[in-house]
Order: structure tokens, then C-alpha cells, then sequence
């Protein structure tokens, strides 16, 4: 019994859900992200493998540490980054499945390990001397102040309804009950919110390409870069699924799960094509003078009628 | 090796060029920024200087045609047209009509496809890649009509001295006529798209905003000068080519900002789509090209156009042998600069290419060389082997 649960956890964290599967998972959803993005600019898109073909060229690639940078920060920053980023994945409700791990609580740990891989992007452009990483690095960190407390709030919505902190006890709520419907404001911070902290446009500020180059990351390549990628990819699934499973009347199957998750999907690569991308200071006057007071309204509903309005 | 540190140094500066995602050419600013907020700007160009004017002093009048053609690879034709008239009136050749009406054919639909090309470069500086792509699919009709008009996509290489080599069919011009429909309804919807989409007018609207006083006073061309409100276009002040018999109208705004520049580039294709219907209704008979003596007559004299991105200008100078003595081109851009980094002081980081693009700077077109001595230096003379020895010494020494 006892190491049946210890190779099950192993499986757990390693295979699936965890590890190599949201690798994996991380990648095809970034696919889908340029596949389907290219396709409504009219364009062709990568192909299927993309994604993987980069990651395996980079990781198989020599890692160049600039001049004028702590070097265990510079390599440990990336490794922080991704673990943290699997970390929060066993909190989680994958493919349908209850969460690997679970306690009270573990919703803000969950966002605080998530808020942490941008934390390190930051910190890994304001470790090196180049004037683009210092500058994106400052956008990075604006960004995460000004996105973080109203997705936060967005999130915290559904737990007050369901009476938990507990990522898999609000999941339970959730399911079959289509909070979205109740709190839409919430809903539309949350998703806005998942766009900001991937930094996918129209928030895109912190790695304009046409200003400040790759921003936080412009000195990275190889290893470092290729970690950080699939770090994101894995922050996408995460999000995703956390949004789909409070919102979007939960994921109790997998197909479920691909369906609600590509579907929100499908709404995040919409938006980004339709908008331009904002200026750091439009972005933060964006979150706190609407997003914020957007999501306190919400919550002063919930807390009204915590039945919803329906 | 020694790394300065630039976060001890009191002047932050970020360096956008030579070689930056933001310039599809290399050229050189200098930002100095206090957080976002940019304090002072340099420019510094260079270094796409190839050497065309000593060039084109070696070559056959007919030859340099070739080299002034490529002077930019976006308005290659406005160049040859320039250069083709100069000539011309030197050689005191009269050039028949229908060749002139197709000069301006030709002059429209590569402003088109200028702005065109200029729309997406501008969105995608603000980052709005989906104006991007789109705006250069719509670019392909322009460009195909072109090749199917000329046989190239980029240098057309329509004129000949003393005319035209291409001429139009009613099938071509049934095409032209095709494309420019379609091509209309699009600049509707990108009209409406870049004065009334909220988040891109954000980016805009107030932005880089040129006062008329100022655009007089850094004496801004073309499109720039016409959205602060300057009246200034040689199409209108001083016809050449068919202008006279195609008459072109000012599109003139006065907020200044960049805004106002994506109106006035926008408008400015119908306005051209309105010159190709007319030419191509109208388009008188006759022969395409008329005689040119191969030496040209001594004397000296200017052509100026209108390119896309504003007056084109050029000085001819002939010693009466088969091979020009002078040729000194004066491209927009150049006239332009002086606005980006005046007005890109005060404004965010995040608006400095915007600005820059919003002048359509086309960097190698402009990149001239001048050698200033004392008075009393002797006066030589170079050769195009002393220039290229100089260019990779330069070169060299810089990178050293």
C-alpha cells in the first residue's frame, strides 16, 4: 500500500499528469496558440512539431552567460522558473482528474507558485547589464503588480461561493454550475488577467519585439531559453484549467477538459489578434482603474446574493 | 574583458539600431530614458552608404538609369522618373504623352503599394500584426498588377531615357481596374479600422503630435508635412510628367499626430486609385519613346518629384559626354529625420518607433557621404577605388 502510493505519486509528478505529459501538453497548446493566431492573420502557421523542435534545438544548444552577470542566478533563475511551474500543476485538477496534491489553501499557493515564474523572468532581466533585458525586466515586474491582485480577486470569486480555498473542493462546486453566468465580471478578469501573465498580446509590452527586443530575456539562449518557454507553456495549461474548471462549469472528464480548455483557448488567440498591444503605463491604468474595480464589484455581488444573480 | 555597468551610469540609454527588430534597414538612435519616459535622442546614419552618386559618374547615361533605380528598393521608379526627366530636359527631348501618362501610372500604383507596405510596418511597430498581414496581402494585388504592367514586382524598370518601355492593353488595364476595386474596398475598412479601433487610436492619436510651425521649421516632406497641415506636394505645385493633364489633389490634415499620418497616407490611395482610373480612361495614343542622343547636351539642371514619401530631388549636371559629370540626390528621408528625434523627446520608449516609422524612413536611400576640409586643402579628386578602399577602413576602424 504505502509504496504503491509512492509510485503512484512518482507517476503522478513525473508522467502524468505532471511532468513530461504538461510538458508536452504546454507545447501543443502553444501550437494551437500560433496555429490558430496565424490562421486569423491570414498567415500559415508552424507546423504541429514546432513547438518540440525548438524546445529540443535550444535545449541541445550551448548556453552563453554574458559578461557582467551573477552566473548561478543566470542559470538557476530558468530551473526555479519551470519547477515552480510544475509544482503548481499537482494542485491542480489535469485532464480532468482531482489534483495530484491537495489542502486547504492550496489555490493561493497554486497562484503565488505561478506568479513566481514571472517573478524569475524579471529577476533574470534585471540580473544582466543589456539595456533591453533592464528595461523589460522593469516592464515584467510592472506588469506582474498590475495584472496580479485583480486575477487574484478573479479567482478568489468562485472560492467564496463554493465556502473553500481548496483548489479541488471549489473544482467540485463548480461542476455542472456554470459560474460564468453568475459572475461574468470575474469570469473576463480572469481570462484578461491569464493574458497578462503570459504576456501574450495585447499585453506584450514587457518583450516588444520592435522596442526593447526580447525584453527580460533578450540575453538568453540555449538551456536557460528553452526552460523558460516551456515554463510558459506549462503557466497556459495551468491557467487554462484553473479558468475552465471555476468558471466554465468544471472538467470532470478528459474530453471535457480538451474541449473547455481549447475553447477558452480559442477566445484568448481572438483577443489577440484584435487588439494592439498597450503601453506599460496603458496596461496599468487598464487593470486598476477597470480591472480592479471590475472584480470588486463582482465580489460585492457574490457576497449580496451568493446564489448568483440568476 | 571590462563590461561598464549601465545601471551605474546616471544616462540611461537604450540603443535602437544598427541592427534592431524595430528597423528593417540599420541606422543608429540613441535614447536616453528616464524610466519610460525618453529625454533626449541622436541619430546617426551611414550605414547603408553605398556609393551610388560616384557610381553613376563612371556609367553611361543609359547605365546609371540601372543604379539610380536602385536607390530604393520601395520607389524605384519615382527615381528612374526623376533622373529620366532631368535627362531629358538637358537632352532637350520631348517625351511623347502616352509614355508620360504611363510614367504616372506606373509613378500611383507604386504609391500604393508604398503605403500599403508602409500601413503594415506601422501596425506592426504598435503591435497590431493583424493590420500587419493583411495590409501586405492586399499589397500582393498592387505588386502583381505591377509585374503583370512591367515584368517586375519591386524595380519595374519602366523607364527608358526618353520614355517608357511598357505599354498597356485594355486586358491590363481591365486588371488594374479589377485590383484597384478591391483594393478600394480594403483602404475603406483600413480607414475606418485606424480612426476608430480604440486600443490602436490609444497609440496614435496625440502621439508625435507636429505642430505646422515645427514641420516648416525642420523642414518635414511628403506625407509628415501634409499631416501637420503643410501644404507642400510637387505633384500640385509643380507638375511634371502627366500631372498636368492628371491632376493631383493635396490630402491635408492638421492634427499632426500620428494619426493624422495614417489618414493622410490612407487618403492618399484613393486619391491614387482616382489618377489610375483617369489615366487609364483616358490614356492618349501615340509612340512610347522618342529618340535620345546618347551624349547629352553640357548644362545643369534640377527634377523634382514627388515620391511616396515625400520630394524627391535631383541634381543633374552633364559635360556634354556620353557620362553624367554630377548627379546629387536628395531623398525625403533624409528631410524627415530631423522631426523623429525632436519629437520622440518627452514621449514613452514605447512610442519612439512608432514616431520613427511614422515618417517612413527609408535609411539606405538617404545615406550620402561628405567630406568636409579646411579651405585651404587641396582638391582632389576620388575614384570609385579610393572610395570602397575608404568604406572598408571606416568600416574597419569603427569595429576595431
Amino acid at each position: 500500500m504505502e509504496s504503491n502510493t509512492i509510485t503512484s505519486s512518482l507517476l503522478n509528478l513525473l508522467f502524468f499528469p505532471g511532468g513530461l505529459f504538461l510538458l508536452l501538453c504546454g507545447l501543443a497548446y502553444e501550437w494551437a496558440d500560433r496555429k490558430l493566431l496565424a490562421r486569423l492573420q491570414n498567415r500559415y502557421g508552424p507546423r504541429w512539431f514546432q513547438p518540440l523542435a525548438d524546445t529540443l534545438k535550444l535545449l541541445a544548444k550551448e548556453e552563453i552567460v554574458p559578461d557582467g552577470v551573477n552566473a548561478t542566478l543566470f542559470i538557476g533563475l530558468p530551473i526555479v522558473a519551470l519547477a515552480s511551474g510544475l509544482t503548481a500543476a499537482l494542485y491542480v485538477p489535469l485532464v480532468g482528474f482531482a489534483p495530484a496534491h491537495s489542502f486547504p489553501g492550496d489555490l493561493i499557493v497554486t497562484l503565488y507558485l505561478l506568479s513566481l515564474l514571472t517573478l524569475c523572468m524579471g529577476l533574470a532581466g534585471a540580473n544582466t547589464i543589456d539595456r533591453f533585458s533592464l528595461v523589460g525586466a522593469t516592464r515584467t515586474l510592472t506588469q506582474l503588480f498590475s495584472y496580479e491582485a485583480p486575477f487574484l480577486l478573479a479567482l478568489l470569486g468562485p472560492a467564496i461561493v463554493a465556502g473553500s480555498w481548496q483548489i479541488g473542493t471549489i473544482a467540485d462546486y463548480a461542476a455542472g454550475r456554470w459560474l460564468l453566468v453568475t459572475q461574468p465580471l470575474g469570469f473576463l478578469a480572469a481570462v484578461i488577467g491569464l493574458m497578462g501573465k503570459l504576456e501574450l498580446p495585447p499585453f506584450d509590452a514587457p518583450e516588444a519585439e520592435t522596442e526593447i527586443v526580447a525584453g527580460a530575456l533578450t540575453e538568453y539562449s540555449g538551456r536557460g531559453l528553452a526552460l523558460f518557454r516551456l515554463g510558459k507553456g506549462i503557466e497556459l495549461v495551468i491557467g487554462l484549467t484553473l479558468i475552465a474548471a471555476f468558471y466554465l462549469g468544471g472538467v470532470t472528464n478528459p474530453l471535457l477538459f480538451f474541449a473547455k480548455t481549447l475553447a477558452l483557448l480559442l477566445v484568448i488567440v481572438g483577443l489577440q489578434s484584435l487588439l494592439t498591444r498597450l503601453r506599460i503605463d496603458q496596461t496599468v491604468g487598464l487593470w486598476w482603474r477597470y480591472g480592479v474595480l471590475a472584480v470588486l464589484v463582482q465580489w460585492l455581488a457574490v457576497i449580496l446574493w451568493p446564489g448568483g444573480l440568476v | 574583458m571590462e563590461v561598464e555597468n549601465k545601471q551605474q551610469v546616471n544616462r540611461f540609454t537604450v540603443p535602437i539600431g544598427p541592427q534592431h527588430p524595430a528597423l528593417k534597414e540599420p541606422g543608429h538612435f540613441l535614447i536616453t530614458v528616464e524610466g519610460e519616459i525618453v529625454t533626449d535622442a541622436t541619430v546617426r546614419l551611414g550605414y547603408a552608404h553605398r556609393g551610388i552618386e560616384r557610381a553613376v559618374e563612371e556609367r553611361s547615361w543609359v547605365q546609371s538609369m540601372y543604379i539610380l533605380e536602385r536607390v530604393c528598393g520601395i520607389c524605384s521608379h519615382i527615381h528612374a522618373t526623376a533622373y529620366a526627366l532631368g535627362v531629358e530636359k538637358l537632352a532637350e527631348v520631348e517625351v511623347p504623352p502616352r509614355a508620360q501618362a504611363i510614367r504616372v501610372l506606373v509613378a500611383e500604383m507604386e504609391r500604393i503599394h508604398s503605403h500599403l507596405l508602409w500601413l503594415g510596418v506601422a501596425a506592426h511597430e504598435a503591435g497590431f500584426d493583424t493590420l500587419f498581414m493583411y495590409s501586405w496581402r492586399d499589397r500582393e494585388t498592387v505588386m502583381d498588377l505591377l509585374e503583370g504592367l512591367t515584368g517586375n514586382r519591386v524595380n519595374y524598370s519602366a523607364n527608358v531615357l526618353g520614355g517608357v518601355k511598357c505599354d498597356v492593353d485594355e486586358a491590363q488595364a481591365d486588371a488594374i481596374r479589377q485590383g484597384l476595386e478591391f483594393l478600394e474596398e480594403r483602404t475603406h475598412h483600413y480607414l475606418n479600422v485606424v480612426t476608430t479601433d480604440a486600443l490602436f487610436l490609444q497609440r496614435t492619436r496625440g502621439v508625435g503630435t507636429m505642430t505646422r510651425t515645427q514641420a516648416e521649421l525642420l523642414g518635414a516632406t511628403g506625407p509628415t508635412a501634409r499631416a501637420s497641415g503643410v501644404k507642400r506636394d510637387v505633384r500640385v505645385d509643380a507638375p511634371y510628367a502627366a500631372y498636368d493633364d492628371y491632376p493631383a489633389h493635396m490630402v491635408i490634415e492638421t492634427n499632426g499626430d500620428l494619426e493624422a499620418r495614417f489618414v493622410v497616407r490612407i487618403k492618399e490611395l484613393f486619391e491614387s486609385y482616382r489618377i489610375i482610373r483617369e489615366v487609364l480612361d483616358t490614356l492618349p495614343p501615340g509612340e512610347l519613346t522618342a529618340r535620345m542622343p546618347r551624349r547629352v547636351k553640357a548644362g545643369e539642371t534640377i527634377s523634382r518629384v514627388e515620391a511616396p514619401r515625400g520630394e524627391l530631388f535631383y541634381f543633374i549636371k552633364s559635360n556634354g559626354t556620353d557620362q553624367p559629370e554630377r548627379i546629387r540626390v536628395r531623398t525625403p528621408t533624409i528631410c524627415n529625420m530631423a522631426s523623429v528625434v525632436r519629437l520622440a523627446v518627452g514621449h514613452q520608449l514605447a512610442d519612439v518607433p512608432m514616431i520613427l516609422v511614422g515618417i517612413d524612413p527609408c535609411f539606405s536611400c538617404n545615406d550620402r557621404m561628405v567630406i568636409v576640409e579646411g579651405a585651404n586643402a587641396e582638391r582632389r579628386s576620388w575614384t570609385w577605388e579610393d572610395l570602397r578602399q575608404y568604406g572598408i577602413e571606416h568600416y574597419h576602424q569603427q569595429s576595431a
